[in-house]
């Protein structure tokens, strides 16, 4: 999807133009009741009455500015999501915060095809809002937009605005299957199994990426203006296996997909080294989470166009 | 997207809603709860309680069917009370009952907000039914928990005190464009559809009498209505205010004649004009309270009546205003209609016989009308009677019992047993009921009437003079001219009212109090159709036309917005810190003293660097707090262990020792 404007760049500040703004269904409900009991004051000329409509009136105009308050201003830090499985649920995270340290109650976030999920942004914090994403099939989610919105306070309005900050995740094929995992041996039979590297061996830095535990992240490194770098270990091996998608006895495509992110999983999840032979691609043998997600992302897209 | 608000399902959460909705709902409940019946008003009370009771605990809802039936039922009940849905006491009954059946099934976002758009109706109901000042505080403690309740349940985590807070300054920022509004905002001048009559609750004078009935009256000491004049006051003794006055007699009870065609008595009136302001209290009566003799009709509403008085067309249901001109002396300017006179001397055949002895032999010494009136209000004066608010009771012969045996009574009495005795004389008299007096009040400067100023009294038809009012309980009781009856009677009082009477600091604030009534009901309750034109003629809208006015109210609706908008865009930069930013700063205060202060661009792992390179030794502990303020800060929320995690790193902060 395309904009005139253009995508946003995050971290965007939500500005004046782009909020629009409706009654919510009880706003709505509000309004014929204010309607109600304007007839009815009128219909009796009865003074109190009128002014008690009429400062019910006034007063959902002073919520509408509230609710627009509430959002104009709002800065939208980061929007990022880690690859999940295909037909289980993830999670779009989105860091909202006010640059000026007001508090923002009950700011509101949402994917076409998700429900909205609420979180509030107290004075001088951020809010973090974790977005279900909608179950997929395998391949790249693209996120076009995320709706950001408010009610609060009261709910009698509901003042919103799309970001437009394209987004795409890796959706890993279900892992699925129960044939047995084959070693390296099977495969190529004569070649030796590689030396294992030993136990909870620190095996070096590498960039952060989404999802990373802040725990490994390297702090220290960090704070002399380095770059933000994740600390790895590894945890020793005692298999060496290729998993190769011409060998897993399965007819459908879609199923030895499945089975071999099984493998994946479950290799990566003993400490074992394992490598991916798909037709066109090699993976050798190797753990981590990278290589994890490469050999994922690798099956992911298999026979699925550059657009994912 | 699908419109699966998160809060779809409530009632999972905190109970707080529930709690709140409730609040609102029963606020509305106890503005009517004396006005309902009262197995209606438990009825509501007791599944409110119920719901609030078992807000913590699991739910319990009955069956669909089971409170369809329970509905049905009830609106059952409320017919056969009223006999009809329509109207403010049945509606508001059959409201408060269905919003107690909801209260049953009341278990999402939607439920709740139900529930406190009926607490807001209540209230618009409880505006209709009475404005009086005193009432008008508690009307605003109502809006203000409903729109509390509005807060909490659109943001469930709100704590009691901030949703108040929030809803209390939204309600005071719309005041003003509630205001601007209220003025300018266009009036009917009818209305849409007929009001429906409610019978109940009748205060005032009713329009038959029998000699106790005025009792209930007297003791009252609610206002009746206030009187302003214009220029010239009447004397005391001259301040009668005309109400229904009453013709036929069965021997109990007098009572207006049919309401037939009459042509009204021709009059000259005579003596001042007096012009004056009245403002009437809600009484659902037809009565409109005129002095003596009013000279013609004041208002379209209003007729004036065979025997001058002035009947409304509708039932004065929510207090007006009329301005008049009376004269307290008139004559006829035609003879007495010989219907009228049959009717005027007219006694239920065969009663009282001793009455009628005492006219004949008043008869035989007097040789005029005149002087016949005189020689039986001497018969009054030396007959030993008694003025008392508690007679004995009467026999079937009620005059005779009254004159001959008893000789106690209070206004009814005498009225009534003077103009029989008229009657019985062949002078044409007439029973006329309304107030005497009134209490000057000289901070308003007006005169407040009481329902405790209720009187009766008589006249009579004198050849050449026509009717002339007869006040046989002045003669009597002189001094009731110039007092109140409880005044005299100070017995029929409540302790309070007796209080009040005793101080003249309480009767001062009393008056203070009816004063700011009277600018209460003047410039709020009345503010009417002719009363915007007024004011708008005031402002210099001689001819308001929809254009002119809309122009000028939508400015001052932009005024309005650009006034609230910078005081909410102000408000909201002043919001106070959170915990974790009070002592991160407290931490860069102290860390300034030992190294270059923290620029605004700097985070708090940069200046753990700075501060090492100033201050190496102190470095391992400052790097330390400061790297837990930017994982408390910017990492992910801990939940409930993050309130501990604060109040962990704020100690620790304020336990850091810098040299």
């Amino acid at each position: 999807m395309h904009r005139r404007q253009g995508d946003d760049r995050l971290p965007v500040v939500l500005e004046r133009r782009r909020l629009y703004i409706l009654p919510t269904r009880a706003g709505a409900a509000f309004g014929v009741l204010l309607m109600l009991m304007l007839v009815a004051g009128l219909n009796y000329a009865n003074s109190l009455a009128l002014f008690l409509t009429f400062l019910l009136a006034a007063f959902a105009l002073v919520v509408m500015q509230l609710c627009h308050r509430n959002l104009l201003g709002v800065q939208v830090q980061s929007l990022s999501a880690a690859p999940l499985f295909a037909g289980s649920p993830g999670v779009l995270r989105v860091w909202l915060g006010d640059p000026a340290g007001t508090a923002r109650l009950g700011l509101e976030a949402a994917v076409e095809g998700s429900p909205r999920v609420a979180a509030d942004a107290g004075a001088g914090a951020r809010a973090c809002l974790d977005v279900p994403l909608p179950a997929a099939r395998r391949g790249r989610l693209r996120i076009a937009r995320v709706r950001l919105s408010t009610a609060h306070p009261f709910g009698l309005f509901r003042v919103w605005t799309w970001v437009h900050a394209p987004l795409e995740v890796w959706v890993y094929p279900r892992p699925l299957g129960r044939l047995p995992m084959p070693v390296y041996g099977e495969l190529q039979s004569g070649r030796q199994a590689r030396p294992a590297a030993g136990p909870d061996e620190w095996s070096g830095l590498r960039p952060f990426r989404d999802g990373d535990s802040p725990r490994a992240v390297d702090w220290k490194a960090y704070a002399r203006e380095a770059p933000l770098l994740v600390k790895e270990y590894s945890l020793g091996a005692a298999e060496l296996r290729l998993f190769d998608f011409a060998a897993v006895r399965l007819a459908d495509t879609e199923a030895r997909l499945c089975q071999l992110a099984r493998w994946v999983v479950d290799a990566e999840a003993r400490g074992e080294r394992y490598g991916l032979v798909l037709p066109g691609l090699r993976l050798e043998p190797d753990r981590g989470p990278e290589h994890r997600h490469h050999c994922l992302a690798a099956l992911a897209a298999f026979g699925l166009g550059p657009g994912g | 997207m699908p419109d699966t608000a998160a809060g779809a399902d409530a009632g999972r959460g905190s109970p707080r809603p529930l709690l709140w909705a409730c609040a609102a709902l029963g606020g509305g409940l106890l503005l009517h709860a004396d006005r309902v019946p009262a197995w209606a008003a438990l009825l509501a009370l007791g599944l409110l309680l119920w719901r609030v009771a078992s807000a913590r605990r699991g739910r319990w809802a009955p069956a669909l069917a089971l409170r369809a039936l329970l509905a049905l039922a009830l609106v059952v009940l409320v017919l056969a009370r009223f006999r009809t849905l329509n109207g403010l006491a049945a509606g508001t009954t059959l409201l408060i009952l269905m919003a107690g059946l909801k209260l049953l099934e009341t278990r999402t976002r939607r439920d709740y907000f139900v529930l406190v758009g009926t607490g807001l109706f209540l209230l618009l109901a409880a505006c209709l039914d009475r404005q009086d000042l005193l009432r008008v505080p508690l009307y605003a403690l109502e809006a203000w928990v409903c729109c509390a309740a509005l807060a909490v349940i659109g943001a469930q985590g709100l704590a009691p005190r901030a949703a108040l807070a929030l809803a209390g300054r939204a309600l005071l920022l719309a005041a003003p464009l509630a205001a601007l509004l209220f003025v300018f905002f266009p009036r009917l001048p009818g209305s849409f559809w007929a009001i429906p009559r409610d019978q109940q609750a009748v205060t005032g004078l009713a329009d038959s009498m029998s000699p106790g009935s005025i009792l209930s009256l007297v003791t009252s000491y609610d206002t009746a209505f206030r009187v302003r004049f214009a220029a010239e006051v009447p004397p005391p003794q001259e301040r009668y205010w005309r109400g229904p006055v009453l013709h036929e007699f069965d021997g109990h009870t007098w009572r207006r004649a049919p309401d037939a065609y009459r042509p009204r008595q021709a009059l000259h009136f005579l003596g001042t004009a007096y012009r004056y302001h009245v403002w009437l209290e809600p009484s659902r009566q037809h009565w409109w309270l005129a002095l003596d003799t009013p000279a013609h009709s004041p208002d379209l509403h209003a007729q004036l009546t065979y025997d001058y008085e002035l009947l409304g067309s509708e039932p004065v249901a929510q207090g007006l205003a009329f301005e008049a001109v009376s004269y307290t002396h008139t004559a006829a300017a035609a003879p007495l209609a010989a219907g009228a006179r049959r009717e005027d001397t007219a006694l239920p055949s065969g009663s009282n016989p001793r009455t009628a002895q005492l006219a004949a032999s008043l008869r035989g010494r007097t040789a005029s009308d005149a002087q016949l009136v005189q020689a039986a209000l001497e018969y009054l004066r030396g007959g030993g009677f008694v003025y008392s608010l508690e007679p004995p009771p009467l026999g079937a012969d009620a005059v005779d019992d009254f004159l001959f045996r008893t000789r106690e009574g209070f206004c009814g009495h005498y009225a009534s047993a003077f103009v029989v005795l008229m009657r019985a004389a062949g002078i044409p008299a007439r029973v006329v009921t309304g107030y005497l007096g009134g209490e000057w009040n000289p901070v308003a400067r007006f005169f407040v009437v009481r329902q405790s100023d209720a009187h009766a009294w008589a006249e009579v038809w004198l050849e050449g003079r026509g009717w002339t009012r007869v006040d046989p309980t002045a003669v009597v009781a002189p001094e009731r001219l110039r007092r109140g009856i409880l005044d005299l009677l100070p017995q029929g009082l409540s302790v309070s009212e007796r209080m009040i009477r005793s101080s003249p600091w309480l009767a001062y604030l009393l008056q203070r109090w009816d004063a700011a009534n009277d600018w209460w009901s003047e410039r709020v309750l009345q503010f009417d159709y002719g009363a915007q034109l007024d004011l708008l003629a005031r402002l210099g809208i001689r001819t308001p036309d929809a254009r002119q006015l809309g122009w000028a109210f939508m400015l001052a609706l932009l005024g309005w917005l650009a006034l609230i908008t910078w005081h909410v865009g102000r408000g909201g930069r002043a919001a106070r810190p959170d915990a974790l930013a009070r002592a991160y700063a407290r931490l860069c205060r102290k860390l300034a003293r030992i190294a270059p202060p923290r620029a605004p661009h700097q985070g708090p792992l940069s200046l753990a660097a700075v501060v090492a390179a100033h201050r190496p030794e102190l470095a391992p502990a400052v790097r330390a707090l400061l790297e837990r303020y930017a994982q408390l800060r910017y990492g992910p929320p801990q939940g409930a262990g993050q309130a501990r995690a604060v109040a962990e790193f704020r100690r620790a902060v304020a336990q850091l020792a810098l040299p």
